[in-house]
């Protein structure tokens, strides 16, 4: 049987930023936030199946008042936790007692190394605030990962944001490409950057990797719309990782909502050992039997595990055939016809406020509900 | 290999923390983005990591424990300790 090691606790999608590539679904997560309470039970179970890391994510974390207890809820359950923020909210009281509720890591995202690109892209007076709270992370001793998503936006400055962590003092850089789930789907012909593009920000990684080699770890992460052959989404269906979502909701992979018909099973009804082994949702897509041709033939079927399911829902509008990014794919060709249709328009224009591209910016979930305040526990 | 100095004291690199497996009780150092499952040996060592002893301190106490001579598993204590600082996980302080 697979054993969970990570757990992506989304603690709510509320967010102060409003950047049109978040891969959250834009109907929210229906039904009210867990407690406090809530939280730290599902902590506490997670951690006796064997679940070793905790990422605290959402929307923004910070959102709810009691971060640091669930910080100090994971670190009694023995696990590893990360903070993953836009660092809005990141005052030196709130980082002070993370730091003593024993939160082990944090990252912060950027937008942009460049002040007003990066304001542009998050809706919202961001850049600032994110560059005094890093400095706050570094000076109580917390291990510091400077996280870019990056799009046709901000895909020409590689070499920039490699100086930008540098300068923040980060052990560890990722510059993930755009995940197109949730609003990214919506927005994708904004947001996909060009063959050249990529090309030249792959070329900026390797020169940056042999300059910092043994300072600063750079993961890079391409965009599979441009790629032959699919992601090895999750490391398998069921294998290593699971998501709870604002409302309770256990989803094999944070984007699983987009599967229309996937019922999900919720840590208020059930135990989440039950959730992960027996579940119908854990169980749909789990190992090989489920594959339809030409996956379950393929030398790659454990290497790749036929691609995203997310992906196939999203683009065949079928989450049981191979992920549309894989050559052998028969969406491959529509694919590929959208990918070529991708111009850069130049930096200065995007996104588009004229022409043809639409954007839509991030907004809250409609049935966002405040989180638990501290004095409310009982 | 830069040569490593006896007298230098070992600690945990930031945000590595030494634990133990929930489900099989094997001992493991957990970082950011990662688990590194540790052998009975690097166990020994990587629990001597605080910081304050230094490698040579490090090396009689095992030798104390198990009752052999410090030169007879100095090699192995330096090998650990280098492929440690190597994954960034150990460094070391004068």
């Amino acid at each position: 049987m697979y054993r969970p090691l990570l757990l992506l606790a989304e603690l709510t999608h509320r967010c102060p930023l409003h950047c049109p590539y978040c891969s959250n679904p834009p109907a929210g997560p229906g039904g009210g936030e867990l407690s406090t309470s809530e939280w730290a039970r599902v902590l506490g179970e997670a951690a006796r199946m064997g679940v070793l890391h905790v990422g605290f994510s959402g929307g923004e974390p910070l959102q709810r008042a009691d971060l640091a207890e669930l910080a100090a809820a994971a670190r009694a359950g023995g696990l590893y936790s990360n903070l993953i923020t836009s660092a809005i909210g990141l005052d030196l009281h709130r980082a002070q007692e993370l730091k003593a509720a024993g939160l082990d890591s944090i990252q912060i995202s950027f937008q942009s190394d460049e002040h007003a690109l990066a304001d542009r892209i998050a809706g919202a007076n961001a850049h600032a605030r994110k560059l005094e709270a890093a400095r706050l992370v570094r000076e109580l001793g917390f291990p510091l990962t400077v996280n870019v998503v990056l799009h046709r936006g901000n895909i020409e400055r590689v070499a920039q944001l490699v100086s930008l962590a540098e300068t923040l003092g980060a052990e560890r850089l990722e510059l993930a490409h755009t995940q197109y789930y949730g609003w990214a789907f919506r927005n994708r012909a904004a947001l996909l950057p060009t063959r050249a593009q990529i090309a030249q920000a792959a070329q900026a990684v390797t020169a940056a990797r042999q300059r910092l080699a043994g300072q600063l770890e750079i993961l890079f992460v391409m965009p599979d719309y441009y790629s032959e052959r699919p992601k090895p989404c999750m490391n398998g269906w069921g294998q290593r990782f699971l998501t709870v979502n604002p409302a309770g909701d256990v989803l094999p992979c944070p984007t699983a909502g987009e599967i229309t018909g996937l019922r999900f099973d919720n840590v208020r009804t059930q135990p989440l050992s039950w959730i992960w082994s027996e579940s119908e949702a854990f169980n749909r897509f789990r190992g090989t039997e489920w594959m339809p041709l030409p996956c379950r033939d393929c030398q790659f079927r454990e290497v790749d595990f036929g691609g995203c399911r997310c992906q196939a829902a999203l683009i065949a509008g079928r989450a049981e055939v191979t992920d549309p990014a894989c050559s052998l794919s028969p969406y491959r060709a529509e694919l590929t016809r959208f990918v070529e249709s991708i111009r850069d328009p130049g930096p200065e224009v995007w996104p588009a406020e004229a022409g043809d591209v639409h954007v839509t910016p991030r907004r809250n979930p409609p049935e966002s509900i405040e989180s638990p305040r501290k004095t409310t526990k009982t | 290999m830069k040569a490593i100095d006896h007298q230098t004291r070992p600690a945990l690199a930031r945000g590595v923390r030494l634990a133990t497996d929930a489900t099989t009780g094997e001992p493991l150092l957990l970082f950011p983005e990662g688990v590194l499952y540790l052998s009975a040996t690097a166990h020994e060592i990587a629990a001597r990591c605080d910081g304050r002893g230094t490698i040579a301190a490090i090396v009689s106490s095992l030798a104390a424990e198990y009752e052999v001579e410090a030169l007879a598993l100095e090699r192995d204590v330096l090998d650990c300790l280098d492929e440690l600082r190597r994954r960034k996980l150990l460094v070391f302080s004068p």
